[in-house]
């Protein structure tokens, strides 16, 4: 594309069409190992060992996107193609004592192929942020990417003495070290039918023995039951990710722990649809991001004053 | 468009500042020193724009790590486009509110206490707008940086800077002088105080002999003000029988108060006291509780009774054009007037019969009005035998209350007339019955009002303190001595009669007394009084903190201000009680005026007086 001639808001809602969840790196056809802590043959629930290790403090990572508006983006060939403007956020939580939001940080962006311009609004600027390829799926990775990267940047991973917790699964692209990813939804199916029954047994507090799975990129996971749920067997579950790299006696340090602490934080079903699994620091990180994010409205009329009042000459 | 929201955004992307458009209202960000030569404080807080501001009133997000106060005085600036001057806008928090943002439920403050959500505590502070200036009513824009306003800036938003003589009138929760404008007490712009309060916080007394001091002592009156004179009727207990005694509870801290207002700590200086005679003491000789020096006893003789056509005073409705018999009372008034001979010594001849007591007096009338021959010119034309006996039944139901207060019984009776000559006379009225109070408040202040009227001139000033207004001045109803406090309230301002009324519930006064008001004083209410349309001048939160208001702390309203002002004012320097009374000498009270029946210097028992009293500094620690 290169060269701009013109841009126009789609009329429509910008969330419209839009994917509502993805994740590209769960995929199905995985390959677990369900014997890296023991034989698959001897799993049984895990409590928290008497001395476990408990960490200091807990942080929470989590980010959040929304598209502000869809803009076509008319080239030099005169044809138009789709682009995003987007607000992203990443903050971080820290649990001790208090529940503290240590960071916090806001972008904007606008996405398309190559050539897409900086857009300022009195809202704030919207970055030329530059996609391989202007099909949705792609732009949306281009947005969750940038959302990733603040994650990876508000995350204080050289910290010592505590465990940072990210909401969601293990991203390979933007890793941050010694964090546990954490899985509220179970959409994949990682173990054989025999170890599954193991999570259906899990009381709160306890944990299963670790397994490998292997995609992209290699991690240990566990399941865990946050609490007592009524229903199905696997309400109250979840799963957590832990780097291999921190090695396998610390992310069974980190698992014990994960089961020890995290049922603290579960939240109730009256405050939380999403309970008991949406931790309460992580919903309340997303609130405070959400609104960092700022007003729609004022950001959508701000991107149409912008893109009335946008000349290309103003791109180099 | 706003941009006050994009001014609070801290983003990560190091180019998200506002644009070209919001560069040109960047008031909120930049301060220029040169547009405010006043000395202002740091900014505290930034207009919000989540509740709406108005120009009257508007919400104030404090900055962490400062806070704000009920009562504090701030001052913000706004910039109008095609004007060089910014326009100022200056305000008092009447409310204040803290909140978690962040938690949605009630229950999330222990989650937010336990560490597990996070949230962050905000106060915000209501701000009734005091002043603009230069007046152009506009509203404060959100994210403007507040300031506190002190110094001038405070004065300013006060409006002290404006008054000429200013009265310090007590002190602000931070310790700053509340200042009235003598303009609205002298009679220049307005004139009158009234204070409302329940009783048993005693204060309104209090408050009332405060100003006085404040009035005496702070030398806005000028060369008047040793002319200046105040008559205190005393209605209940003793309090101000020892206005002329130093307070030995005064305490430093108490003292430093004073110094802060920039008031002598000290007792009146010049004080007369009078109270009644001693029933049945031919040499009527006061009655005086734990006060017994330096109190001279009053009464009027029958003289003076007839030629002073105080008999209408006698009766509460004497006024009422509904009730027949008072035909009868003006008619017999001037009968009196008319046909009296002085007798020596007060005492007086009716008709040939000599009266030296009240009662004989009465006798008298009733002898004159059951006379077949005289009944036609003491009751009137055509006046019926039922009339004439309401009026002979209500005389006689007068005999005993004023028997000791009219007399022609006592030698050299013009020691005993009521005739002020010290800067403050307190007249004892605690002990007599209503009647009795009703009679003797008329006659002295009518007696006062008309020698005002003779002079023609406003000052010397007098004030007067009168408690319970509801019993002399009563929304309902007729009687002479309301009519001379509306004449005080409605002319008093033109001829320097300056009414300080007080009362526990104003929605029970005559309304033209308290509209004549210019200050208004309310202590401590009654939640179902607060609620009434007669302290519609006090903001919803000034009623409120009205129910909870501490002994010694006052709101006050006055005609220049919007925003009525809560004060404090000090532990009276003067005694209240006996214990309290330090002896004459040692709390440097003097004899005031040449020739008065002064006070302070004869007494001498005032040390010992009470030293039992186990309630001895409890004055000291209600007062805080």
């Amino acid at each position: 594309m290169r060269r701009v001639r013109g841009l126009a808001i789609e009329g429509w809602s910008p969330e419209y069409g839009v994917p509502v969840e993805t994740d590209p790196d769960e995929v199905p056809s995985a390959q677990v190992d369900a014997g890296v802590e023991m034989p698959a043959s001897e799993w049984r629930p895990l409590g928290a060992p008497e001395d476990a290790w408990t960490p200091e403090w807990i942080d929470f990572v989590d980010g959040v996107r929304r598209i502000d508006a869809r803009v076509w983006i008319t080239g030099a060939d005169g044809d138009a193609r789709l682009g995003l403007c987007a607000s992203f956020a990443g903050g971080v939580v820290r649990c001790d004592r208090k529940a503290v939001i240590r960071a916090l940080k806001v972008g904007r962006g606008f996405f398309g192929l190559a050539g897409v311009p900086d857009l300022h609004t009195p809202a704030g600027a919207f970055q030329a942020c530059p996609v391989a390829e202007d099909d949705i799926q792609q732009l949306i990775n281009g947005v969750q990417e940038r959302m990733g990267q603040l994650e990876v940047e508000v995350a204080d991973s050289g910290a010592a003495g505590g465990l940072i917790v990210l909401d969601g699964p293990l991203r390979g692209r933007q890793r941050i070290p010694g964090a546990i990813g954490y899985i509220k939804s179970h959409r994949v199916q990682y173990l054989a039918t025999a170890p599954r029954e193991v999570v259906a047994r899990l009381a709160p507090r306890q944990r299963t023995p670790l397994f490998l799975i292997q995609t992209k990129w290699t991690r240990y996971s566990w399941y865990l039951r946050l609490s007592e749920a009524e229903g199905h067997p696997w309400a109250g579950i979840v799963r957590c990710e832990a780097w291999t790299e921190s090695g396998l006696e610390r992310v069974k340090e980190m698992a014990d722990a994960t089961a020890a602490t995290l049922p603290r934080f579960a939240s109730e079903p009256h405050k939380d649809d999403r309970a008991p699994q949406n931790l309460y620091p992580i919903a309340g990180l997303e609130r405070e991001l959400r609104r960092r994010l700022g007003d729609p409205g004022v950001v959508y009329r701000g991107l149409q004053r912008a893109v009335a009042a946008y000349h290309p000459s103003e791109t180099p | 468009m706003s941009t006050g929201w994009a001014r609070r955004q801290e983003g990560a992307v190091p180019s998200e500042r506002p644009g070209a458009g919001a560069a040109s209202h960047g008031t909120g960000l930049s301060w220029n020193p040169a547009m405010n030569e006043q000395p202002t404080s740091p900014h505290i807080g930034r207009v919000i724009g989540t509740d709406p501001a108005t120009p009257l009133e508007f919400w104030v997000a404090v900055r962490e790590g400062c806070f704000l106060q009920l009562d504090d005085v701030l001052v913000l600036e706004r910039e109008l486009p095609g004007r060089s001057e910014p326009v100022r806008i200056y305000g008092m928090v009447s409310d204040l509110r803290a909140r978690h943002e962040g938690a949605r439920f009630d229950s999330d403050v222990f989650l937010i206490e336990e560490g597990v959500l996070p949230a962050q505590v905000t106060e915000a502070a209501k701000v009734l707008a005091t002043r603009f200036e230069p007046e152009i009513y506009v509203t404060p824009v959100p994210g403007e940086v507040v300031r506190k306003a002190t110094g001038e800036a405070r004065d300013q938003a006060l409006f002290f800077d404006g008054m000429k003589h200013r009265i310090p009138v007590g002190l602000s929760r931070d310790g700053e002088i509340v200042h009235a404008n003598l303009e609205f007490l002298d009679g220049t712009r307005g004139a009158h105080v009234n204070i409302s309060g329940v009783s048993g916080v005693a204060t309104k007394t209090s408050y009332a002999v405060f100003l006085l001091h404040s009035l005496f002592t702070s030398g806005q009156l000028g060369a008047g003000s040793h002319n200046t004179r105040a008559l205190i009727f005393n209605v209940k207990g003793e309090d101000l029988l020892f206005l002329d005694r130093a307070n030995r509870h005064l305490d430093g801290q108490q003292m430093a108060r004073y110094t802060a207002l920039g008031l002598p700590a000290q007792a009146f200086r010049s004080v007369e006291l009078w109270a009644p005679p001693r029933r049945g003491d031919p040499s009527a000789a006061p009655q005086t509780g734990s006060r017994g020096d330096g109190v001279t006893a009053f009464f009027w003789t029958l003289e003076e009774f007839c030629q002073d056509e105080l008999l209408p005073f006698l009766f509460a409705d004497a006024d009422d054009e509904r009730q027949q018999y008072t035909i009868v009372v003006h008619n017999v008034t001037a009968r009196l007037r008319r046909e009296a001979t002085a007798a020596g010594e007060g005492g007086v001849r009716v008709g040939g019969v000599t009266c030296r007591t009240f009662e004989q007096l009465i006798e008298t009338i009733g002898d004159r009005l059951e006379d077949e021959e005289a009944r036609y010119d003491w009751a009137g034309r055509s006046i019926g035998a039922g009339t004439i006996n309401a009026f002979v039944r209500r005389l006689h139901a007068a005999r005993k209350d004023l028997g000791h207060l009219v007399r022609g019984d006592v030698p050299n009776p013009a020691k005993h007339r009521l005739d002020f000559q010290n800067q403050v006379a307190v007249v004892d009225i605690a002990k007599l019955s209503r009647r009795a109070q009703r009679f003797v408040v008329g006659v002295v202040l009518r007696k006062a009002f008309q020698q005002k009227e003779e002079t023609g001139s406003r000052e010397p000033l007098l004030f007067v303190v009168l408690d319970e207004l509801n019993k002399y001045a009563p929304r309902e109803g007729h009687s002479p001595i309301k009519e001379i406090l509306l004449d005080i309230a409605e002319r008093g301002r033109s001829l320097g009669v300056i009414l300080i009324g007080a009362q526990q519930t104003a929605s029970e006064v005559e309304r033209r007394i308290i509209a004549n008001s210019s200050l208004r004083v309310v202590g401590r209410l009654d939640s179902a009084e607060a609620g009434r349309p007669e302290y519609a001048f006090l903001p919803p939160a000034h009623r409120q903190r009205a129910t909870i208001s501490k002994p010694g702390t006052m709101i006050l309203s006055q005609p220049e201000l919007p925003v009525p002002l809560v004060l404090e004012f000090p532990f009276p320097a003067w005694a209240t009680r006996p214990d309290e009374a330090e002896g004459p000498g040692e709390g440097g009270a003097e004899a005031g005026g040449a020739g008065g029946t002064g006070s302070g210097g004869e007494g001498s028992e005032g040390a010992g007086n009470g030293g039992g009293d186990p309630f001895t500094g409890l004055g000291g620690e209600e007062w805080s």
